[in-house]
């Protein structure tokens, strides 16, 4: 499989976070900050286990800081960077 | 009219059953709107007389269909009664744990009737008036009693009819049996797991049917909140706020365990989570809409508040990659074949006859969303459960507008004075207030 770029992954992460709160994937902006969308602990955690089962990388055990997981555009750019 | 019940609300019921059999009242949970000024007491009385009508769940009770599932037997409107309202008149210099005692006496009057599950306390003291909304748990969880409260602060305002707007709609779930069955077959082993020491439990009287819940609320301000969750971010990571509150409350229980020399056996804490978006919790305001993850803390862990919060985490994170929480509201759905005392005995037989170290809760900012409540503006909501017994105790978190309350909940008789006060103390410590 071609890697994704981070577009496709930002794509992807929007998507997933659309199921997640159950609402339009048009609403959600990446540059928004996660928990201004409404993320909690628990969406956050669903998110997580979402990017190890799709990029198969493990975050949580990563030190989750907000610097790279605040908005799904930081987010994927970690991603990119680490698969 | 009726209204079948999950396998969640006959394991609240359950709860229910066995606390009243206990103590005497039943798993009935209190939720406090401190406002600024006087709610007048007319209005108050007018409001919700009209609008209980539009609701005859409220009066509901629950029964067994011929198909053998438990329902919720909604009766005709004109069946309707009438809600309590109690007045309490405080001295205008009336402390805060003055308030709080008063607020003790309203969340510990068993309901008298099978059909009543709602009552209101009214207080006033000084500039400030607190409303409280007692309710069973039986017929609303937390977050649905906040929507109830919106929707009557909604329509006092607007006048506009949001009782066609609840959906009471539930299958009675009698299809589907080989995925419940599965379900049971990873939650059984998700049991087994937990049950593999002991459970670290602090001894309960319950050789009177009178016994009190008692309250320690502790309210912090904005600018508190804002630093806590800063620091929650720094330490577990960000959104994290649930694993490191949970974390601060074994380490804060951890202590008196240690102080009374109850050195064996594991902490299992049940933390209850909704996984409901919130325009659902607006269509399904009544019942219970929850699901638990079962979390475990070894003894020799729990020393380490860096070895709890990664174990929390993880312990999250592989309980919702393997759906437990789904596996859990499945299952439970074939509980309901067993009666309330039955299923009563049933719950303990896993864990040796305990369910729990504690109980915890972390249930976020507020579902009810004005700043005002009848013309008063709102300066604080905060929570007041009773708890199941076993264990008699536990730590629950709220928000209110960015402002964080703790609220701990004890069988009276429990805990030394002293053990309470330091319990106060570290939580506030372990919160950095």
């Amino acid at each position: 499989m071609n890697k994704m770029t981070a577009a496709d992954i930002e794509e992807t992460l929007i998507q997933e976070v659309a199921v997640i709160l159950a609402v339009d994937s048009s609403t959600i902006s990446s540059s928004t900050p996660l928990h201004t969308l409404g993320i909690d602990s628990f969406g956050f955690v669903e998110l997580l286990v979402f990017i190890e089962k799709t990029f198969n990388l493990k975050l949580i055990e990563s030190g989750l800081t907000k610097e790279d997981f605040q908005t799904i555009h930081l987010l994927a750019s970690y991603i990119s960077r680490m698969s | 009219m009726k209204r079948y019940l999950t396998g969640i609300d006959w394991i609240i019921h359950t709860i229910n059953h066995i606390n009243k059999k206990k103590i005497g009242a039943g798993n009935m949970f209190q939720i406090v709107l401190q406002m600024e000024g006087a709610l007048d007491e007319t209005t108050l009385r007018e409001c919700l007389n009209k609008f209980i009508k539009k609701f005859p769940v409220l009066n509901g009770r629950s029964m067994r269909d011929y198909n053998l599932a438990p329902y919720w037997k909604i009766y005709s409107k004109e069946k309707i009664l009438p809600p309590n309202i109690r007045i309490y008149h405080l001295d205008d210099n009336a402390t805060f744990s003055k308030v709080i005692s008063t607020l003790e006496q309203g969340i510990n009057i068993p309901f008298k009737n099978v059909r009543k599950h709602l009552a209101f306390h009214l207080i006033y003291a000084g500039k400030t008036s607190f409303l409280a909304v007692v309710f069973d748990h039986c017929l609303f969880d937390a977050r649905g009693a906040e929507v109830f409260l919106n929707m009557l602060q909604q329509e006092q305002k607007k006048k506009t009819d949001y009782s066609n707007k609840i959906s009471l709609a539930e299958s009675a779930h009698l299809c589907k049996w080989k995925e419940k069955f599965e379900a049971g077959k990873w939650v059984n082993r998700k049991l087994l797991q937990l049950s593999e020491n002991k459970v670290r439990t602090l001894p309960l009287d319950t050789s009177s049917n009178k016994k009190i819940f008692k309250f320690k609320i502790i309210s912090l301000d904005e600018r508190q909140t804002s630093a806590i969750i800063k620091t929650a971010y720094n330490k577990a990571g960000y959104l994290m706020f649930m694993p490191y509150t949970l974390a601060i409350s074994i380490q804060v229980l951890h202590s008196i365990f240690t102080k009374r020399g109850i050195c064996t056996g594991d902490y299992i804490i049940p933390a209850s989570i909704d996984t409901r978006p919130v325009e659902k919790v607006a269509q399904e305001v009544f019942f219970n809409h929850m699901s638990f993850f079962l979390l475990k803390v070894k003894a020799n862990e729990a020393d380490s508040f860096s070895v709890i919060l990664q174990s929390i985490k993880q312990q999250i994170y592989d309980q919702i990659k393997a759906d437990l929480p789904a596996d859990i509201e499945k299952a439970s759905l074939l509980m309901r074949i067993a009666p309330l005392p039955v299923l009563g005995c049933l719950m303990r037989l896993p864990l040796k006859g305990q369910i729990a170290s504690f109980c915890f809760s972390y249930i976020g900012e507020a579902a009810y969303d004005s700043p005002m409540f009848m013309e008063k503006k709102i300066h604080n909501i905060f929570h007041m459960p009773r708890v199941p017994i076993p264990p008699g105790c536990g730590i629950f978190f709220n928000q209110f507008q960015g402002k964080l309350n703790v609220t701990f909940s004890y069988l009276d008789g429990m805990l030394e004075e002293d053990e309470i006060d330091s319990i106060v103390h570290t939580l506030q410590s372990g919160l950095g207030v």
